[in-house]
């Protein structure tokens, strides 16, 4: 019951804090769209997207397909993807698994068989798509050859200059991220992270504002304000999130997959996360260090889990502090779910999230119990 | 009755001992005088009894019951008004005080009840929807107090309530003092005013680092300085006066300078007048008054401690 007292009243007064509740709120939404739209170009010129390695191994005899093979080649090569012809014997498949390279290709009479890498999904997504319109665009002139021969010819030609095959990507949300859509989820996953901030008051506000020496007053324990505060601070800040991913939903089309309650439920563990992050950190270094601390663990975890740009498969020593990132995590468990259907991926995220969660909740109800206050 | 009870308490800050070895018992509807000056450890004391501070040595006792045994019990029963404002600035007055008297089980219409009664009480009863931000220094202080009542304790305890707020707050902060304790509560009142102290209080402790130097009614404790006196001189040129000077003079044991008054504080049993007037003579500082005080808590206090109460 006094949990449930203080929870209440700790929402309540979170709703009268605008400020913070606008800024949770309006910071991902313009976010999403600021980059959203701006860098939809890089997007699609797969500048920010880092390396696109294609291995591709051609075994088609028809004439025609070679040569409008051909130009796709130098099109695409000009939209930086760099193709490496595959030699004999060489497993593809293997060598995308072993992230030697982006997607792998098979291109025969038949078609093209395309292969991409599950790490680096964005770079293979567009891979993907650019040989999805190449094609489309070969069946089409395949059939135009038959009927109007100048017309395959103008189909071709318009195909062959730079950036015709990429603008297509964009075209079939369901299976690879537009920039909208990736934004959607690295906002999201940022600002439920954000809930650090405020949850590092959540104790230090009420020493701060002399309160606490009521809160300990009364004949309630510890453990019940602690508990109420922490409840409190998770609900709030995941109805900010949820918004927020609904928002971009219906206003901005960001595509959430057919998964909606898993999403939902990463994104929960990941405020749980945050706020018991945030709880630790006010309990392990000065007050005045703390927020000095948080802002810079919440910028960098922001910058290298891909809140501002896309980080595909960052290797050496960035590679190594990307992956403590727990934005990253979130990001790459959701882009698996919304567009590999992959549940597998976010089973792990979650339970890793709740485990650090409950690590950091110990450390600090232990901490404060041992405290003369809080 | 003692509603409270207080046995060779002691509380160390590492090596700083700041309360030390203090005894101290109230009674049943008393109200009490905490005096002490800045950093005696009257905060330090009333913190060990609201439970914020672990006691490191001794036992408090509040109706009778040892404060740590039997927690809960203590905590229903005493209502804290804290030194610095404890109140959510965000926060109606009205949610404020049925808050925290949420937290001590009061629910539904007694909340209520409790509540606006509270806010009543300190003169806020048109006030319950506003925003302690927009409160005077004065009316945070009664909220402050009346999130402390709602939950009708026994104990009242009230570290300066009436700290840098206007008149007419204070008097009614007194007023509500008085008034609480014609309810039946006792109260444990801490303040730098002696006026106050003096105006309110049934029994006074006077407290010098961490220990209790001298405790009893207005009387007993006037009682103890028979052997000083105090005199006070108007003065038109204080600036020409040589205080260290007047300090040596023969008989004096303090000497203190409020505005355009000297106020000398001598042995009972010399009658030095007439060196303390040569003094200021020689200094050709201009006399304009001479008065014999009777004996007040300010000199006892002053004597005792050898501080002033305000800095
Ligand atoms: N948490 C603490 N750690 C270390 N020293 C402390 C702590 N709290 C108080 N003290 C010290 O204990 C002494 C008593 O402080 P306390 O606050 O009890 O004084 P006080 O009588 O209430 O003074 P004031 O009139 O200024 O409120 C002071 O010297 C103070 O510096
Ligand atoms: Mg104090």
């Amino acid at each position: 019951m006094n949990v449930l007292n203080i929870a209440l009243f700790e929402i309540k007064k979170s709703l009268r804090d605008k400020r913070t509740l606008i800024f949770m709120l309006a910071f991902p939404i313009v976010l999403i769209l600021i980059l959203g739209t701006a860098l939809t170009n890089a997007f699609h010129n797969g500048v920010a997207v880092g390396d696109m390695k294609l291995l591709v191994k051609n075994t088609a005899q028809s004439q025609q397909l070679q040569s409008y093979w051909n130009g796709f080649a130098q099109a695409i090569g000009k939209e930086g993807v760099e193709l490496t012809p595959a030699a004999n014997g060489i497993d593809g498949k293997e060598a995308v698994q072993n992230n030697q390279f982006t997607a792998y290709a098979e291109i025969d009479d038949n078609g093209v068989h395309f292969y991409g890498s599950s790490r680096q999904t964005i770079s293979s997504n567009i891979i993907q798509g650019m040989l999805t319109s190449f094609a489309d665009k070969y069946s089409l002139a395949a059939a135009a050859v038959k009927n109007d021969p100048e017309a395959a010819q103008a189909i071709i030609a318009g195909s062959m200059s730079a950036g015709s095959f990429v603008q297509e990507f964009s075209i079939d949300p369901d299976r690879k991220p537009g920039s909208i859509d990736y934004y959607a989820i690295a906002e999201s996953t940022m600002i439920a992270f954000y809930a650090c901030m405020s949850a590092s008051w959540l104790i230090r506000g009420e020493v701060k504002r002399k309160t606490a020496l009521r809160l300990v007053a009364a004949p309630i324990g510890k453990m019940e304000i602690f508990a109420g505060k922490v409840i409190a601070s998770t609900i709030i800040n995941f109805l900010c999130i949820l918004a927020v991913v609904v928002f971009s939903k219906y206003a901005f089309n960001a595509n959430w997959g057919q998964h909606l309650g898993f999403v939902f439920l990463l994104l929960f563990t990941e405020v749980l996360l945050a706020v018991s992050f945030g709880l630790g950190i006010a309990y392990l270094f000065k007050d005045d260090a703390v927020n000095a601390v948080m802002m810079i663990f919440v910028q960098v975890a922001s910058m290298i889990g891909g809140a501002y740009f896309p980080v595909d498969e960052a290797s050496g020593v960035f590679g190594a502090i990307a992956n403590v990132s727990p934005l990253r995590w979130a990001n790459e468990a959701l882009m698996s779910l919304i567009y590999n259907d992959d549940l597998q991926a976010v089973f792990p995220v979650i339970g890793l999230n709740t485990a650090i969660a409950a690590a950091f909740l110990a450390f600090v109800a232990i901490t404060m119990r041992k405290r003369e206050a809080f | 009755m003692n509603v409270l009870e207080i046995r060779n308490l002691t509380k160390k800050f590492g090596d700083f001992i700041a309360v030390d070895n203090m005894n101290l018992s109230v009674s049943e509807g008393e109200i009490f005088g905490f005096l002490g000056a800045n950093g005696a450890g009257k905060s330090t004391t009333i913190n060990m009894i609201s439970s914020l501070l672990r006691i490191t040595k001794g036992e408090i006792q509040v109706l009778g019951r040892n404060i740590v045994k039997e927690n809960k019990f203590s905590k229903m029963n005493i209502g804290i008004v804290p030194q610095d404002l404890a109140i959510y600035e965000e926060m109606t007055a009205y949610e404020n005080v049925s808050f925290f008297a949420g937290l001590y089980g009061l629910r539904g219409s007694l909340l209520k009840e409790r509540t606006e009664e509270a806010l009543e009480f300190v003169g806020l009863g048109d006030k319950h929807k506003a925003l302690p931000k927009s409160f005077s220094g004065g009316m945070k202080r009664r909220l402050n107090i009346a999130c402390a009542i709602a939950h009708h304790p026994k104990l009242i305890i009230m570290d300066e309530p009436t700290v840098g707020i206007d008149p007419q707050s204070r008097n009614y902060i007194l007023n509500s003092v008085k008034k609480l304790n014609q309810m039946g509560c006792s109260v444990i009142y801490t303040s730098h005013y002696m006026e106050e102290v003096e105006d309110l209080c049934t029994r006074i402790a006077i407290v010098d680092h961490g220990k209790i130097i001298a405790e009893g009614t207005k009387e007993q404790l006037k009682s103890i300085i028979t052997d000083t006196k105090e005199t006070w001189i108007g003065v038109k040129n204080a600036e020409r006066l040589d205080l260290d000077a007047l300090k040596r003079t023969t008989g004096v044991n303090s000497v203190r300078l409020e505005e355009q008054t000297v106020k000398i504080v001598s042995k009972g049993e010399i009658n030095n007048l007439n060196w303390v007037i040569q003094q200021l003579i020689r200094d050709q500082v201009e006399i304009s008054s001479v008065e014999e005080q009777a004996p007040n808590l300010e000199t006892v206090f002053l004597t005792l401690t050898g501080r002033n109460l305000r800095d």
